[in-house]
């Protein structure tokens, strides 16, 4: 589903930056991953490289097959748009649309029709548990509720691809535990799936491990989540 | 439909900085919109104030030669007398009646009581040339003019001081300098004026004073329409006085020859430099309200660069997000522009029949009437409005440039 091959980026500013010195990966579709490493390590770089927010300098990306390369403005809009979907720590919404118009705005970009586009986002937010919030802003929902519209959000358009940047930064443990929950559900329906996360207990609950170190890939752990009761509290 | 579903609901759900956008702009056109009908309505108070007179009438005052001519020194006092008036009155096509004015400083008393009295003597013309308005009676006619007839016409406040409430001036005599005049009219009182507005036929002071050299000519004068025709027609007068009195064509200071065309003319060159004044302040108002607009509209796009970023994640297109931007703006200062311009014109309106009834019966010299010209409120409107949408497209355009992650994380 990924393959990443040699890619650097380097930040230029006053001191250039060679964030990720040549990085090689393989995630086969339907593998859930984590990216760990401390905090320059390059591991949101390297998210908002896999999620064409971000270009590099060289190397070569496939996603899905197609190479993501010198692409327009447009064609990546497009892709993230069909290919990925986003959640984010401090979850992105859009404070004056409701949950069900949050859910709904991708696809908006999708010219789907309203009452379809609100249909569909009303079933993810059953699906989550939020059919009540539904007509409620963002500033009326607890974190965990947030974020779980932001999943919604996510899934909407029925992505490839997950990519969560620190899902769990924001949330106290019992919530974490809650939305690792879901995002392992959402797994096992198939969906690609890598979080960059600063928690190994996070991180355990993830099939691979990826840890970063100075813009290279230290190792790589495989985990066996099967192990962890995903109802605990992480720890 | 979609489009303007999203549109409507990004500027409803964001009214505080819908109205605070949309006041700028509509305060901005308000303030021109008052501005302008306020220099307008001084222009037309002008206006109308000459339009009250006849504004063809001609003065001319004797004056000094200053230039030597057929063997005259210089210094030499012109006065005119009736062969002056004869030349105007038969050889000068467009004058029909001269009217000199001669004074009499006297004494007038009626009864017990009395007043001192500045009496012009004048021919019948002169009531269009001074524009004096009758209250009671009759102004001098020419019969009283060719028969010398002792008959007086006094203003409001020589009879209010000769005249108890009850006493009807007219057939009354006074007595001025031990002459009994008639009184056969009353007239309003001048509104600036140094004196000299009771009057008597011309011929009958010209008599009793022994005067036969006058020094001022009053006429009136048919068929000058523009600036240039006064200017010839002056010119034509001088050579006619200078054959006559025999001075130089070219001396200015021979006699002064005024028109109140002349006088209109200057005084609107006074209004129109008020009005360009006006105006200059007018602009200046708009262009603070572009200001205020484009800042607005600025801060506005800055606030939402988060909510751009996010979009973009989502699969925006910056052309889509773009559009937004400028449609919201658009319909922002296009509704508020018109609100605006609504309200100006309605306190310009509202303004204008406060004045009237202010000035109503009032002795004000200059009525002012705004009024608004609708093509520069129209246009004053559309400039706003595109200066507005402007204002909001280059900043839209700029944050649609950022990349996303960065545009997410503004703060």
């Amino acid at each position: 589903m990924i393959r990443l091959e040699k890619i650097n980026k380097t930040y230029f500013g006053a001191q250039p930056l060679h964030v990720l010195k040549g990085i090689n990966l393989h995630i086969k579709e339907g593998e859930m991953v984590s990216i760990m490493g401390a905090s320059g390590s390059g591991k949101s770089t390297l998210l908002n490289i896999l999620g064409i927010l971000d270009n590099y300098d060289s190397g070569d990306y496939y996603l899905n097959g197609q190479l993501v390369k010198n692409l327009t403005e447009n064609q990546a809009a497009d892709m993230r748009n069909q290919l990925i979907g986003f959640i984010f720590q401090s979850f992105n919404l859009i404070p004056f649309k409701t949950a069900m118009e949050n859910v709904a705005l991708p696809l908006y970009y999708q010219n789907v029709n309203r009452k379809k586009r609100n249909q569909l986002a009303l079933e993810y937010l059953e699906r989550f548990g939020l059919k009540e919030w539904a007509d409620h802003y963002p500033n009326e929902l607890s974190g965990g509720q947030k974020q779980r519209v932001s999943m919604a959000r996510a899934l909407v358009t029925h992505p490839k691809v997950i990519l969560a940047d620190e899902p769990t930064g924001a949330l106290d443990s019992k919530t974490s535990a809650e939305v690792m929950q879901i995002l392992r559900e959402v797994h096992q329906t198939g969906i690609t799936m890598i979080i960059v996360t600063h928690e190994r207990g996070i991180a355990l609950r993830t099939d691979k491990i990826i840890h970063l170190k100075d813009g290279v890939i230290e190792n790589i752990e495989i985990n066996n989540p099967e192990t962890i009761d995903f109802t605990q509290e992480i720890k | 439909m979609d489009f303007w579903q999203e549109i409507f609901m990004a500027l409803s759900r964001n009214k505080l900085r819908t109205f605070l956008t949309g006041f700028a702009i509509s305060w901005g056109i308000f303030i021109l919109i008052v501005l302008l009908a306020a220099g307008n309505g001084i222009m037309n108070g002008v206006s109308e104030q000459f339009s009250d007179k006849s504004t063809n009438v001609y003065m001319i005052y004797s004056g000094e030669t200053s230039k030597p001519f057929k063997g005259h020194g210089t210094n030499r006092s012109i006065m005119f007398t009736d062969k002056d008036i004869r030349l105007l009155e038969t050889e000068v096509r467009n004058i029909d009646q001269v009217s000199p004015r001669i004074y009499f400083n006297g004494f007038a008393t009626f009864n017990d009581k009395s007043s001192r009295v500045f009496m012009s003597g004048v021919r019948p013309v002169f009531k269009d040339i001074n524009n004096v308005k009758m209250m009671e009676g009759r102004f001098i006619n020419e019969l009283d003019d060719k028969n010398r007839e002792k008959v007086i016409v006094i203003d409001e406040s020589l009879r209010d001081k000769l005249f108890d409430e009850g006493t009807f001036p007219l057939g009354q005599f006074i007595f001025i300098s031990g002459i009994a005049y008639k009184v056969i009219g009353v007239c309003e009182n001048l509104e600036y004026s140094s004196g000299g507005n009771d009057y008597v036929p011309f011929s009958t002071l010209k008599n009793i004073t022994r005067q036969s050299k006058y020094w001022m000519l009053n006429f009136i004068v048919t068929g000058l329409e523009t600036k240039e025709d006064n200017e010839a027609f002056t010119e034509y007068l001088r050579t006619k006085l200078a054959h006559l009195h025999e001075f130089d064509p070219d001396d200015t200071s021979a006699v002064y020859i005024r028109s109140r065309q002349e006088e209109y003319l200057q005084t609107m060159k006074i209004f129109n430099t008020i009005q360009l004044f006006i105006w200059i302040i007018g602009f200046a108002m708009l262009i603070s309200g572009i200001v205020g607009v484009s800042n607005i509209m600025r801060i506005t796009v800055k606030e939402r660069t988060n909510e751009i970023g996010i979009r973009k994640a989502l699969g925006a297109k910056s052309r889509s997000i773009l559009a937004s931007i400028v449609t919201e703006s658009l319909i922002i200062t296009t509704i508020f522009g018109y609100i605006g311009m609504w309200l100006g014109m309605i306190a310009a309106e509202v303004g204008g029949n406060i004045l009237a009834k202010v000035q109503e019966g009032k002795e004000i010299s200059l009525n002012i009437v705004p009024s608004i010209d609708i093509r520069i409120v129209l246009m004053a409107t559309a400039l706003l409005i595109v200066c507005g949408v402007l204002a909001g497209f280059f900043p839209a355009r700029n944050a649609v440039k950022i990349k996303p992650i960065e545009a997410m994380n503004y703060r």
